[in-house]
């Protein structure tokens, strides 16, 4: 059955109409939603733009927010490896954007499909939002064209969207028989969560050493070494001979069929469960927008006010950015929120923003009950975002882990209670 | 006359500055002038140091002097904490006593945790060794650099308390000899039942 664009779009705004505001939005057509006062959009409701519908409310209620988030509860990816382990459940990980509500975000469940900058228009179902700043938070897509043999993700298992996915690995994983063999491939940087493909690598170790000791763990990684927090992973791989982790070991191709992930090189791994983590660029709508610099792959934004350098009137948060020393981590979307959502208020209002340093603390569990720690401080110097200082904890340890959970307990709070 | 007018004018211009400068504090919360230089804190210590966690230490109605020295030990090292250090070093480079008192100046807010009443009862039981210097409820002074425990984390005063038995909080600090030695002679048991009767009280 073929089915023309605007009938899909019609067809799925009904869908997505349903339970909308109470009903005010029944049918996203033409300006659904007349703009009255000053009115803040920000598309998607990851660590970024949660936190920033959040802090806008909490700095100017007299500030119109809306929320285009189209997955109904915000399920975290922090700590979503420790699902694929069976340490956690995906519910535990899964929150409700009834906070935001409660502070007076309005919750449109719906994607952005275009924004229009030159009339400040963001297009939605069949209609559209106008606003006067948009913040767009649109986390990473995969670029599965890099990956022979991919198509377009169809097969792919990548898990690094916390969700179905998440728990389809955790399936496969736990129900592979003893002995079959586990690939896990880790793209190139730029990549959402520097640390997480190791974490994900000890989880996936000690699970398999706790339950299935005859089967391994091969980790083909496109990079040079461990990316982020190195020694420690290091340290903790040593509990898990399980391991094969190779080093620049670049996948370009996979064969779903024969079970096989080919190598730059050449080089041909048999796999009988496979998780594979495709290269990335930001959210499709930022870049669809404009909005992506010369790689057409990452947005550069200005490190005070997170506004866009290709268009006036919008910024950009989260993993979609570049070109400041930070890495790709929830804890940072989150500070950028709270930074952009104060500028954000400050400019409406007339007034200069205040320069803020975003901050980004980083915990990895390298087992079921241990972790490992990242610390990053910054300052704002000559309107540039310059780190202070890099901390790492010591060792592993269940004091750490402790710390972790507590980290997420404050940090969820602070994005959407 | 013009002199007096000048004055007087003047005094009208201050006095207009302090309500300005009131108003601006009461507008918002995020307007509060410390605001901008913490807003990193609320990641792990909650939205105005009101923390939601087990093990974050709620800031919200600290002591000033409390947190301006919590952080200067952060910062150099002397109370070691991987997590700390960093962002103490960002809180003394934007500027510790803003810092310091925008988390005092804030509504103090107890732990959600709720601790196990017989752990309550114990705790309260035990507690009458720490009360000579913190107080019957935990209250403790100020003035004297002595921190109020109520309404704190279980985890964190656990926490706190076995490292100052282990001597690795602040190690050297004289004025942290005697609730050191003191931890010595707890069980490490003990510890969580004071933590359960210090996070109860209000």
């Amino acid at each position: 059955m073929r089915v023309t664009r605007r009938q899909f779009l019609r067809t799925s705004t009904a869908a997505l109409g349903v339970g909308l505001l109470g009903g005010c939005a029944a049918a996203m057509q033409g300006d659904f939603m007349p703009k009255g006062g000053k009115r803040v959009v920000v598309v998607g409701g990851g660590w970024g733009g949660a936190t920033a519908a959040k802090y806008l409310r909490l700095g100017d209620p007299s500030i119109e927010v809306v929320l285009l988030e189209p997955n109904k509860e915000f399920i975290s990816c922090p700590f979503s490896n420790l699902v694929l382990s069976g340490v956690r459940t995906l519910p535990s990980l899964t929150i409700s954007y009834d906070g935001l509500r409660a502070h007076g975000v309005k919750v449109l469940h719906a994607p952005a499909v275009a924004i229009e900058p030159e009339i400040q228009r963001v297009r939605v179902g069949e209609g559209f939002l106008q606003y006067d700043r948009l913040i767009v938070s649109p986390g990473v897509d995969f670029i599965f064209e890099q990956i022979d043999g991919a198509g377009q993700g169809e097969r792919v298992v990548h898990a690094w969207k916390a969700g179905d996915q998440t728990v389809t690995l955790a399936h496969q994983l736990q129900s592979m028989p003893d002995g079959d063999v586990f690939v896990l491939t880790v793209p190139p940087v730029a990549f959402r969560c520097p640390p997480g493909p190791y974490e994900r690598t000890s989880q996936i170790a000690w699970y398999l050493k706790t339950n299935k000791p005859k089967s391994k763990l091969i980790v083909l990684d496109a990079n040079q070494n461990i990316v982020s927090k190195t020694g420690l992973f290091r340290a903790a791989w040593k509990a898990y001979p399980n391991i094969d982790y190779r080093a620049s070991n670049k996948v370009t191709k996979v064969d779903f069929g024969e079970r096989v992930v080919t190598t730059e090189f050449g080089d041909r791994v048999k796999f009988d469960v496979l998780n594979l983590i495709p290269p990335q660029r930001a959210g499709a709508i930022a870049l669809r927008s404009g909005l992506g610099g010369d790689d057409q792959r990452w947005c550069p934004v200005d490190h005070v006010t997170y506004e866009s350098t290709k268009a006036r009137n919008i910024h950009v948060i989260g993993d979609a950015t570049t070109g400041l020393p930070v890495p790709k981590s929830g804890n940072v979307a989150n500070s950028m929120g709270k930074i952009t959502a104060h500028a954000v208020t400050r400019l409406l209002a007339g007034k200069p923003p205040v320069p803020m340093p975003p901050g980004n603390t980083c915990y990895s569990w390298v087992s079921d009950r241990e972790a490992i720690a990242v610390v990053n401080a910054y300052k704002i110097e000559n309107n540039k975002v310059v780190q202070i200082e890099q901390k790492l904890t010591p060792a592993q340890s269940p004091q750490v882990a402790q710390n972790a959970v507590g980290w997420a307990q404050s940090i969820w709070h602070d994005m959407l209670g | 006359m013009t002199t007096n007018l000048t004055r007087l004018s003047m005094a009208v211009v201050a006095l207009a500055s302090v309500v300005l400068a009131a108003g601006v504090a009461v507008a918002g919360p995020l307007d509060h002038p410390g605001y901008v230089k913490s807003a990193t804190c609320s990641a792990c210590h909650g939205f105005a140091g009101a923390s939601r966690s087990d093990t974050m230490p709620v800031l919200a109605g600290m002591d000033a002097a409390y947190i301006k020295k919590a952080l200067q030990d952060y910062a150099s090292g002397k109370r070691v904490s991987p997590e700390m250090e960093p962002f103490a070093k960002q809180a003394l480079q934007l500027g510790v006593d803003d810092v310091a008192g925008y988390f005092a100046s804030q509504k103090k807010a107890p732990t959600p945790v709720t601790a196990d009443p017989a752990a309550v009862a114990r705790g309260r039981t035990a507690a009458a060794t720490c009360a000579g210097c913190h107080g019957a409820d935990g209250k403790g002074d100020p003035s004297k650099q002595i921190p109020d425990l109520r309404g704190q984390p279980p985890g964190y005063l656990r926490n706190q308390m076995m490292l100052f038995k282990a001597d690795r909080r602040s190690p050297g600090d004289a004025n942290l000899k005697a609730i050191k030695t003191l931890m010595k002679t707890v069980p490490d048991q003990t510890f969580a039942d004071l933590a359960a009767y210090y996070s109860s009280q209000r």
